[in-house]
């Protein structure tokens, strides 16, 4: 599947959350589940099962979401998810049992209510860089701003050692410093 | 995005010109150290999908010094499309016929093989010597360093220098150095 398709049906995104969800306090996205079931059909033997085990405590550990259920004849059982930006989940539990249904549901509560998307990247941060983005000046001598192009010093090679004309003039002047020294000595 | 933000974007994004001496270089090994200026590889930002190269100035490309007997035994191939339409240049006769060609076509060759090959190429300016436009010249703002020393002759040193040059002996008056 190319990219484009990918994109046509399921998009991507970023890693974001809500107003900056979880970061200093936690505001509960999931506002209101729904349980549909039948009383009598086997596919909703494992939802009868939660409701009767499971559901008060989890409407009792979850006071800000509102907890429906609604039973309906020979349909199968499903779980309705509605969340405060407006998003909505549906997840089909047909013949699934009480445990998966506890899974089913602690994951609709912790969802965001943004859909699922291919993740571009899998990190996030509002602050890239603490030293500022690069340019191309950084790290450059700020004195390559004033020059006059083109420029010998800028172009020419830095000699990584000294050649032999350099070594010949240092050894003539090392002689005659050393004769001068002698001369002044004996005068 | 405000008005920090857009202008550290300029900053990040913008496009630097790069002058670069060609006086007695070898334009292989140059062609080397131009091309990741001209992708923008150089870049710590650098990504293939984004539009990073910079502009390359090369001045002085008909000083450029081919290595060995290059001169005679390089040979640039070209053909019309008709029947009987090769021809094979050497690289001395390029030279002479357009010094600004040897280092184009070497720049071009060592270029990534793609759709944005030409594109990247249009970033590079060549001047056969240092006479660059006022228009182009403005807008360098880096000069790129040479890989080799220049060669200086004898002739290039000034007088006084070559006087105070420490000398073992002097040569007789009568003697002829030319």
């Amino acid at each position: 599947m190319t990219t484009k398709t990918w994109n046509l049906f399921w998009g991507s995104n970023f890693v974001r959350a809500p107003l900056q969800n979880g970061v200093g306090r936690y505001v509960q996205q999931l506002q209101r589940i729904t349980f549909k079931f039948c009383k009598t059909h086997g596919g909703s033997k494992g939802m009868r099962e939660y409701i009767e085990k499971e559901l008060i405590g989890f409407a009792r550990e979850n006071p800000g979401v509102v907890v429906y259920v609604k039973p309906r004849r020979h349909r199968s059982p499903c779980l309705k998810a509605e969340y405060l930006n407006g998003g909505e989940e549906y997840i089909s539990t047909h013949v699934n049992t009480c445990e998966d249904i506890v899974k089913w549901v602690e994951y609709l509560r912790g969802r965001s209510g943004y859909p699922v998307e291919r993740l571009r990247k899998y990190h996030h941060t509002d602050y890239p860089s603490i030293q500022g983005p690069w340019t191309p000046w950084i790290h450059r001598h700020p004195g390559i701003n004033i020059k006059e192009y083109p420029c010998e010093e800028l172009s020419a090679v830095q000699p990584t050692e000294i050649s032999a004309t350099q070594k010949l003039l240092e050894l003539y002047e090392q002689q005659k410093q050393q004769q001068e020294g002698v001369g002044s000595t004996t005068s | 995005m405000s008005a920090a933000r857009r202008v550290q974007q300029w900053a990040t994004f913008g496009r630097m010109w790069y002058l670069y001496d060609g006086k007695w270089q070898n334009p292989l090994e140059s062609a080397d150290k131009i091309v990741p200026y001209l992708d923008g590889s150089h870049k710590p930002i650098f990504h293939p999908l984004n539009d990073s190269g910079d502009h390359v100035v090369v001045i002085n490309s008909r000083d450029i010094a081919l290595p060995g007997d290059e001169w005679e035994k390089r040979v640039y191939f070209h053909h019309t499309g008709y029947a009987g339409g090769a021809t094979w240049t050497l690289a001395w006769q390029l030279h002479e016929a357009d010094p600004t060609m040897i280092i184009r076509k070497t720049v071009y060759n060592k270029l990534s093989k793609n759709l944005l090959r030409r594109g990247r190429l249009a970033r590079l300016h060549i001047f056969p010597d240092d006479k660059v436009p006022d228009s182009i010249l403005k807008n360098v703002s880096a000069q790129m360093r040479q890989l080799r020393p220049v060669p200086r002759r004898l002739d290039h040193y000034p007088q006084e220098e070559l006087e105070n040059f420490p000398k073992i002996f002097d040569w007789p008056k009568d003697h002829v150095i030319n």
